[in-house]
């Protein structure tokens, strides 16, 4: 498994321990990318910074706090309305952004009191939210604001408000990857313990990594529902501060992205005694295996049964009819951190798409372990790539479409390649059953897109076909398809609704009859 | 069973932890250690049938279920195995298990492995 090195990269001899080729028979033993190391010098990188990954990554999904930044006006940029972590009670964390607006005076002078008073305005300005994250930035860090005495002197006089402080500026580690871990320790050290939740059921999970983009939080939630388990917290999408304060109680933590947070997983294995189990949340067959895992734990693996058999029945129908569309096209597979694994091995085995390439813009070398060992022989593994690699990937593997992000996903629009938005989705949710078929749907309508047939077209040289008119994605993917599976009458194309997020919102406690059924919960409270 | 054969099989076995699985890479080599111990431990257990009731500990149980869903998965995939004695059975779990710790912990290239800084 030899490492790759890029012709646009030679001049940068250090890229090439950083990108390997997954040769037939080798193994991640012979050959990894080097993983999570400062960007070099000349190479420029598609990261975000430690504190876009404390802040925007994992902080800002909480969604009953008010979120600031104590810093230039700038590094909020990338919150206000531009992320997609929803929030099942009106969405204030994406409605509204915070920050102290520091100017050079303060650099000279000092920021505190400024923060104490945008703290004063900002609870002020919304009396129904009591709690607050505050997220240090390079600003504040290298002039030595004391944030947590100013957040104390609040709390203080503020008794009925609590605030959080995260140390992360933009420069504490190589990437966005650095923030995360900041920012885990920093809630398990100060927060966790710190709240005593209600416990309502039997069986107690902590759903520890999910951010509920497009709602894959509340599709999760529901499966654990109908199976009769509290999510006691989620870290952090749709999640409650006060909740997360009381993570210490949970039986089990059931962990999805561990790139992000296998840190506050292992911190609560060590002082708690609570179990990790790593799931997947994508794709039919690992799903299905994470519910019955969950259930197995505690006791009701019949109850995840029951859901695997009605949601496979509803949904796998419609799965198949994309994969048959959908056979050996070629995708790069290019997210940040954790979908390159979650995804590898389930949209080839699920939707019958060849990945050529891997990349992750802040995974460790862990998770290129992972990846690599699930993607198909022939893959391209690259660790943080510069614009101009991406480009030469692009030119030689010849991909069907990119999952990337809203960055590398516009220039590949310019090279004609299209691409999908792995980190905040088209149109999710793409967890559940549903969920996948809907991502199915977005990959069947990026790569067959009769517009995209039409950007292929160099009108400077090409010839313009005449012969024939409009042409739809229909008669682009069947085209070569044999009757039999064309008119095969038990494939369909997806039949849910254009956003499923009110069906799910309006489920009662009716719906959820082993919610009610704990007995020895009750008994404990009697 | 023959060397070839064995290898042949692992092979197989191995294939399944690295595209389904997920407990074999945590981050730390004593982690990957304890995990494979355990995970492969209770595995093998269940395909000896050994391994039907859940550990009371909840530290324990986590490490049964994946041991558990394993086996399973293995006996679904490789039909052969319901073909072999307890002594094959042992014997190819003992070499999955050294398989998988050259590739996770001592083969692995993964320099944060014995990163003291968890």
């Amino acid at each position: 498994m030899p490492y790759h090195e890029f012709e646009v990269s030679k001049t940068i001899p250090e890229r090439k321990m950083h990108a390997v080729d997954k040769t037939p028979g080798a193994t991640i033993a012979d050959a990894l990318p080097l993983g999570y190391l400062p960007t070099i010098p000349g190479t420029l990188s598609e990261r975000g910074c430690a504190y876009c990954g404390a802040k925007h990554v994992i902080g800002t999904p909480m969604k009953d706090v008010i979120h600031l930044s104590h810093g230039p006006v700038g590094c909020t940029y990338d919150t206000w309305q531009t992320k997609r972590y929803i929030s099942d009670d009106g969405n204030f964390q994406l409605k509204y952004t915070f920050a102290s607006d520091m100017k050079e005076k303060h650099v000279v002078f000092g920021a505190e009191k400024l923060l104490k008073q945008n703290i004063l305005e900002a609870f002020k300005a919304f009396p129904n939210i009591k709690r607050m994250s505050i997220y240090q930035t390079c600003a504040s860090a290298l002039i030595g604001d004391d944030i947590e005495a100013v957040a104390q002197e609040v709390m203080e006089e503020m008794p009925d408000v609590d605030i959080f402080v995260c140390n992360s500026p933009g420069f504490r580690g190589p990437s966005q990857s650095g923030g995360h871990h900041t920012i885990c320790i920093a809630w398990f050290k100060d927060k966790v313990g710190t709240m005593e939740p209600e416990i309502t059921s039997d069986y107690v999970i902590n759903y520890v990594g999910e951010y509920n983009i497009q709602g894959d939080q509340e599709v999760m939630q529901d499966f654990f529902k109908r199976m009769g388990i509290q999510v006691l917290s989620t870290f952090t999408g749709n999640g409650s501060y006060d909740d997360l304060r009381g993570m210490h109680r949970a039986h089990l933590n059931v962990l999805e992205c561990a790139r992000s947070s296998e840190y506050l997983c292992n911190e609560l294995r060590v002082k708690y005694g609570i179990p990790r189990l790593d799931i997947d949340g994508f794709g039919f067959e690992p799903l299905s295996g994470s519910l019955r895992k969950v259930g197995l734990f505690f006791g009701i693996e019949d109850r995840a049964e029951k859901i695997i058999q009605e949601e496979t029945a509803r949904w796998k129908p419609e799965l198949e009819w994309y994969k048959v569309r959908l056979m050996h096209k070629k995708v790069c597979l290019w997210p940040g951190g954790s979908k390159l694994w979650h995804w590898a091995n389930a949209i080839h085995e699920e939707m019958g798409v060849d990945v050529v390439s891997v990349y992750t813009k802040f995974g460790h070398q862990g998770d290129m372990e992972k990846g690599i060992a699930r993607a198909q022989e022939g893959a391209l593994a690259i660790d943080d790539p510069n614009e101009l690699e991406s480009l030469e990937a692009m030119y030689k593997l010849k991909p069907d479409c990119i999952f990337t992000g809203k960055r590398p996903g516009e220039f590949a629009k310019k090279v004609r390649v299209p691409y999908l938005n792995a980190h905040a989705y088209h149109n999710g949710p793409w967890k559940g059953y549903e969920g996948w078929v809907r991502f199915a749907r977005d990959i069947y309508n990026a790569i067959f897109s009769p517009i995209h047939e039409l950007a292929l077209v160099d009108i400077s040289k090409d010839e313009i076909d005449t012969s024939h008119g409009f042409v739809t994605r229909r008669m682009l993917s069947d085209k070569d398809l044999p009757d039999e599976i064309k008119n095969d009458p038990t494939l369909r194309q997806y039949t849910g609704t254009f956003d499923v997020m009110p069906a799910l919102r309006s489920k009662t406690k009716a719906d959820y009859p082993f919610m009610q059924d704990a007995p020895s919960v009750a008994a404990c409270a009697a | 069973m023959e060397e070839a054969l064995k290898h042949e099989r692992v092979e197989v076995l191995i294939d399944h932890i690295m595209k389904k699985c997920l407990w074999e890479f945590h981050s730390r080599s004593w982690d990957r250690e304890r995990q494979n111990r355990e995970i492969l431990g209770w595995a093998k257990k269940s395909l000896l049938g050994e391994a039907d009731e859940a550990p009371v500990d909840r530290l324990d149980r986590c490490h049964w279920v994946d041991g558990v869903v394993l086996a399973r998965a293995w006996k679904k995939r490789c039909r052969w195995l319901s073909e072999l004695d307890a002594v094959d059975i042992s014997e190819l779990v003992d070499a999955v298990h050294e398989r998988l710790d050259y590739l996770t912990i001592t083969g692995s290239l993964n320099k944060e492995l014995t990163d003291h800084q968890y």
